[in-house]
C-alpha cells in the first residue's frame, strides 16, 4: 500500500517511514546524528527541545507544532535522547506530551487518511465513507444517532485498548458484531495514541551496556552533546517539583510501605516514573492508603509528580474518599481491572497464598488490605518471638 | 491383580486397536504433551512429539490414565523451562464443565458426608457441616443426562450467541469435545487470537459471561425521575438483554417469571408489580426507539438487579481461569478418560445438537468404547453409588459392601470412579 509523504512527515513513527525515507530509515544512530549536527540544526535543535521544556511544564501542546520533513528529524532525535537519558520519568512525559499532540492531529484527520494510517499499521479497521449507523441514545426527547466510518476487528482492538483500562473501553460494554468493534473516529485516535506513547519506551530487551557505548560516542558531537546538556540543566530545575520524598508513615506514624501488596507498589512505582493513572488506579491508590491510615496531605504530595497534577482538584477527591471511606477493591475486582500484578512480580503470598492454621488449609489473599495485616502479623511474630499483637 | 493394572492393560488394548482413529490435532508438532500415569497421581508435563506416530506408539507403550496436549504452541514444547519453550501463541481454550455450576438434578445424584461425623445430604455440600459446623467433607458427584445436556446446552449458547454472531468466526475455526466425564471442551484456533495475551483473553472471556458489564455505559439511567433503559437497536449486549427480556415475557408463565425473578433477588411486591406491567413493558421494549421504562416501585437499583440476573442468564457458564491462562493442557481429543474410561469425543456443530454420551446412537461418535453385554462382578466400595442411565439401562442404585454383576462398559466406569473393585 502506499501511502503519502505527507502523512509519515506528519506521524513519522508509521512504518512507511522505511519505505519513503530509506535513506533516514537505514542510518545508524552515530551516522544519523552526525549528519543533521554537522549542518548546524538549529531549527530542530529548538524543536525538540521545545518538546523538552513543554513536556517538564506538564503542558499538553506544543505551540507552533509544525508538520514538514524536519518532523521526522525531531521524532528520531527524541527518541535517541530517551534512549540515552535512560530515565522513565523523562520519557514518561515526553510520551504522554507526544501522544497527546498526535492525538489532537489525528482527531483533525481526513477519515480517508486515518484509514490509510490504521493499514500502515497493519490493523484489521473496516472503513466506510458513508457512516454506518449502529445505535442511539434517547434521553427524555433528546435523541442522537450513533454513527460510525470505522470498524476494528477486536484482537486490535484488545491489543491497542489493554493499557487503557476505563470500564467503558472493555470489550464487554461496546458495539462488537461479526468479530469488528464500532468505533468513532476519537475511540480510534485515543487507541492510536496509546499506540504512539509506547513507542517512547525501552523495550526488556534492550541493553543497558549498549546505551552507555552509544553515549560516549554521540556526545563527542558538539551541538548534540550541548543539546543533551541543555535538556539535563531543564530537568534538574523542574524536577525537584516532581520528586515526592514521601516518608511512609499512617497517621500513628508507623511506616507500613513495605507491606503493601504488588498491586500498589505497581502504582506508586509508575507515580513515581511519572506516569499518567488510569481512573480506577487514582481511586484505588486513594481508597487504599486512607484505609491503611495515611494522611490526607502525604497522598496529595504522592500524586504532584504525574503529568496532570492539579492540587486543588486532588486534595477535594482525597478529602471526599475521606469522608465517605470507601473500602478498596478486592483481588478479584482488580484481577478484571487488569491491576492485579501477583505474576508479574512473582508474589509467592499472592501466588500460594498461605496455609490457614485454624482450617489447616491453604488459603488465598483475597483482598490487599489483607495482605498488609497479615505481613504485618508475620513481621510481628518475627520479632516478638510469636507472640501475636493485643487485639 | 489391581484394579489399576486392570484398567491399564484395557487401555493399552484400546490405543493398540484405535490409534488409527484417534485425531492428529492441528500443528501437532509444536504443542506439549502432559500424562498422567495409573501408577500415581502426578501430572508428567513438557513432552513434545516430532510426529503422530511418536505420539501414538508412546499411549500404546505408556496406556496413561490421561493425556493432554496444550494449547499453546511452541518451538520447542519439550523443553522444560518455560522461558526457553519458544512460546509461539496459544488457542483460545473453554471449558464447561457441570462441576463448575449449579444443576437442578444434581440433588438426584450428587451427595456429600462430613469427613468429621459423617453427617451426609444431598447435592453440593455446604460451607459448614449442620451437625458438627466442621468444614471438611467428601463429595461425591456423578453425572446423568440431564446435567450433560446443561452443559451441551451452554456450549451451544456460546457458540449461537456469542462466538458466530459477535465474534465473527465460523466453524472451521473451533473445534468441539466432549471430555469424557462431565462437560465440553471448545478451542478457537485463530492466528490473531493465539497473539492475545492473558489480560486481553479476560476481556473476552468477560464478554463470554457479561461478567463487568456496565448497565449505565450500556445506556440504563435515570433523568428527571424517570428510567430510560436500554434499546433493542444498539450492537452487543444491549441488543441480547432486550431478546432476552422479550424471549421471557412473551414465552415464560407468570410462574416462572417469578421464580426467575426470586432467582434474581427481588422481591414479593416488586415482582407481583412486575408480572402485572409485564405486557405494557413487553410494548415498549419491542417497540423501536422507546426506552422510558415505567413500571411502579420500579427504581434504578430494581432495575439494574433485575438485568444483572438477565446478564447472568445470557452469559455462558465458562470456567473463567481456564480461558485466561496461556499455559493450560487440555484433554486430547480420542484419547479416554481416566476417570470414566470414555472417550474424548470430537465433535461437528451438527452432530453437538444431536449428541448424548451416555446413550449415543451413533457408533462412530460414541464415547462409549467398553461397551459389552459381557458381564462382571464388582463389589461396592464407595458409601452409596446413585442411578445411573447408560446405554438405555438402568444401573443402581447401590450400597457400600453390595456384591453386583454389571455389563462391562459400566463395570469399568465404576472401577475407574475408584466406587467399586473387582471381586
Amino acid at each position: 500500500m502506499s501511502i503519502r509523504h505527507e502523512l509519515v512527515q506528519h506521524y513519522p513513527w508509521l512504518p512507511s517511514l522505511e519505505n519513503l525515507y530509506p535513506d533516514i530509515a537505514s542510518k545508524n544512530p552515530n551516522e544519523f546524528i552526525s549528519d543533521i549536527f554537522s549542518n548546524n540544526p538549529l531549527e530542530i535543535q529548538e524543536r525538540i527541545l521545545a518538546f523538552f521544556k513543554a513536556s517538564f511544564n506538564n503542558l499538553e501542546q506544543i505551540a507552533d507544532y509544525k508538520i514538514d520533513e524536519i518532523n521526522i528529524h525531531v521524532y528520531l532525535i527524541i527518541k535517541i535522547l530517551l534512549y540515552l537519558l535512560d530515565d522513565k520519568s523523562i520519557s514518561n512525559r515526553i510520551a504522554n506530551l507526544y501522544s497527546k499532540v498526535t492525538y489532537s492531529e489525528l482527531i483533525k484527520e481526513d477519515d480517508a487518511y486515518l484509514y490509510d494510517i490504521c493499514k500502515d499499521l497493519n490493523l484489521d479497521i473496516l472503513y466506510y465513507q458513508i457512516p454506518v449507523k449502529y445505535g442511539i441514545i434517547i434521553t427524555k426527547d433528546q435523541q442522537e444517532d450513533l454513527y460510525s466510518n470505522f470498524r476494528i476487528h477486536y484482537t486490535d482492538y484488545l491489543r491497542l485498548a489493554v493499557n487503557l483500562r476505563d470500564e467503558f473501553r472493555k470489550l464487554v460494554n461496546n458495539p462488537l458484531s461479526e468479530g469488528y468493534v464500532f468505533i468513532q473516529k476519537r475511540n480510534l485516535s485515543r487507541l492510536l495514541q496509546e499506540f504512539v506513547r509506547e513507542k517512547f519506551f525501552l523495550k526488556d530487551g534492550d541493553d543497558k551496556s549498549s546505551i552507555e557505548a552509544l553515549k560516549k560516542n554521540l556526545l563527542k558531537i558538539k551541538d548534540f552533546s550541548e543539546l543533551h546538556e541543555r535538556i539535563l540543566a531543564n530537568w534538574e530545575l523542574k524536577k525537584e517539583d516532581f520528586e515526592y520524598s514521601i516518608e511512609f508513615k499512617s497517621l500513628d506514624g508507623s511506616d507500613i510501605s513495605t507491606n503493601f501488596p504488588p498491586c500498589i507498589k505497581e502504582i506508586l512505582s509508575k507515580i513515581q516514573e511519572g506516569q499518567n493513572l488510569i481512573h480506577n488506579e487514582r481511586l484505588f491508590i486513594v481508597w487504599f492508603l486512607i484505609a491503611v491510615n495515611y494522611q490526607v496531605d502525604t497522598i496529595i504530595n504522592l500524586f504532584s509528580s504525574m503529568p496532570d497534577f492539579n492540587r486543588e482538584k486532588t486534595a477535594y477527591q482525597v478529602n471526599y474518599a475521606k469522608k465517605k471511606m470507601y473500602t478498596p477493591y478486592k483481588c478479584s475486582t482488580l484481577k478484571s481491572f487488569n491491576l492485579c500484578m501477583a505474576k508479574q512480580y512473582k508474589d509467592k503470598l499472592c501466588l500460594e497464598g498461605f496455609l490457614s492454621r485454624k482450617l489447616n488449609e491453604q488459603k488465598f489473599i483475597t483482598h490487599p488490605l489483607f495482605y498488609v495485616k497479615f505481613n504485618q502479623y508475620q513481621n510481628f511474630k518475627k520479632s516478638n518471638s510469636g507472640k501475636p499483637p493485643e487485639k | 491383580m489391581s484394579e489399576n493394572i486392570y484398567l491399564k492393560r484395557l487401555f493399552q488394548a484400546y490405543y493398540k486397536e484405535q490409534n488409527s482413529k484417534i485425531p492428529i490435532v492441528h500443528l501437532h508438532d509444536k504443542r506439549e504433551f502432559g500424562f498422567i500415569p495409573w501408577e500415581k497421581p502426578i501430572m508428567i508435563r513438557h513432552i513434545g512429539f516430532e510426529n503422530s506416530d511418536e505420539f501414538f506408539n508412546y499411549l500404546i507403550k505408556n496406556a496413561p490414565r490421561h493425556v493432554y496436549s496444550s494449547g499453546s504452541l511452541y518451538s520447542q514444547p519439550g523443553n522444560s523451562n518455560i522461558n526457553n519453550k519458544g512460546y509461539l501463541g496459544c488457542d483460545f481454550i473453554i471449558d464447561i464443565d457441570v462441576d463448575h455450576f449449579d444443576t437442578p438434578c444434581k440433588v438426584d445424584h450428587d451427595f456429600w458426608y462430613c469427613k468429621e461425623c459423617g453427617k451426609e445430604g444431598k447435592g453440593l455440600p455446604p460451607k459448614k457441616c449442620p451437625k458438627c459446623k466442621k468444614l471438611k467433607f467428601t463429595h461425591i458427584s456423578w453425572i446423568c443426562e440431564k446435567c450433560l445436556n446443561i452443559a451441551k446446552e451452554e456450549i451451544i449458547k456460546l457458540i449461537n450467541n456469542f462466538l458466530i454472531p459477535d465474534f465473527g468466526y465460523r466453524e472451521k475455526n473451533f473445534s468441539i469435545a466432549f471430555s469424557g466425564h462431565r462437560g465440553y471442551h471448545l478451542k478457537v484456533e485463530d492466528d490473531r487470537m493465539r497473539q492475545l495475551s492473558s489480560e486481553n483473553r479476560r476481556e473476552i472471556v468477560d464478554y463470554l459471561t457479561g461478567h463487568n458489564l456496565s448497565l449505565e455505559i450500556l445506556g440504563l439511567r435515570e433523568y428527571s425521575q424517570n428510567i430510560y433503559g436500554l434499546l433493542k437497536e444498539n450492537v452487543g449486549w444491549e441488543k441480547k438483554i432486550i431478546f432476552k427480556l422479550e424471549d421471557m415475557l412473551t414465552n415464560s408463565t407468570p410462574l416462572e417469571i417469578e421464580h426467575l425473578l426470586i432467582k434474581f433477588g427481588l422481591n414479593k411486591n416488586i415482582i407481583k408489580s412486575f408480572i402485572h406491567s409485564k405486557d405494557d413493558f413487553l410494548e415498549t421494549i419491542s417497540k423501536k426507539e422507546r426506552n422510558l421504562w415505567i413500571i411502579p416501585n420500579f427504581t434504578l437499583t430494581t432495575w439494574k438487579k433485575l438485568l444483572s440476573g438477565i446478564v447472568k442468564e445470557i452469559g455462558a457458564e465458562i470456567d473463567k481461569p481456564v480461558s485466561v491462562d496461556i499455559h493450560r493442557l487440555i484433554r486430547y481429543p480420542g484419547t479416554l478418560h481416566g476417570k470414566t474410561g470414555f472417550k474424548v469425543q470430537e465433535l461437528t456443530l451438527k452432530e453437538l445438537y444431536t449428541f448424548n454420551p451416555l446413550n449415543q446412537s451413533d457408533n462412530l461418535l460414541d464415547p462409549v468404547v467398553f461397551k459389552s453385554k459381557n458381564t462382571q462382578k464388582l463389589e461396592i466400595i464407595e458409601k452409596k453409588i446413585p442411578l445411573i442411565n447408560i446405554k438405555e439401562d438402568n444401573f443402581g442404585p447401590y450400597i457400600q459392601g453390595e456384591r453386583i454383576e454389571v455389563p462391562h462398559h459400566i463395570a469399568v466406569l465404576f472401577l475407574c470412579k475408584g466406587v467399586a473393585k473387582t471381586i
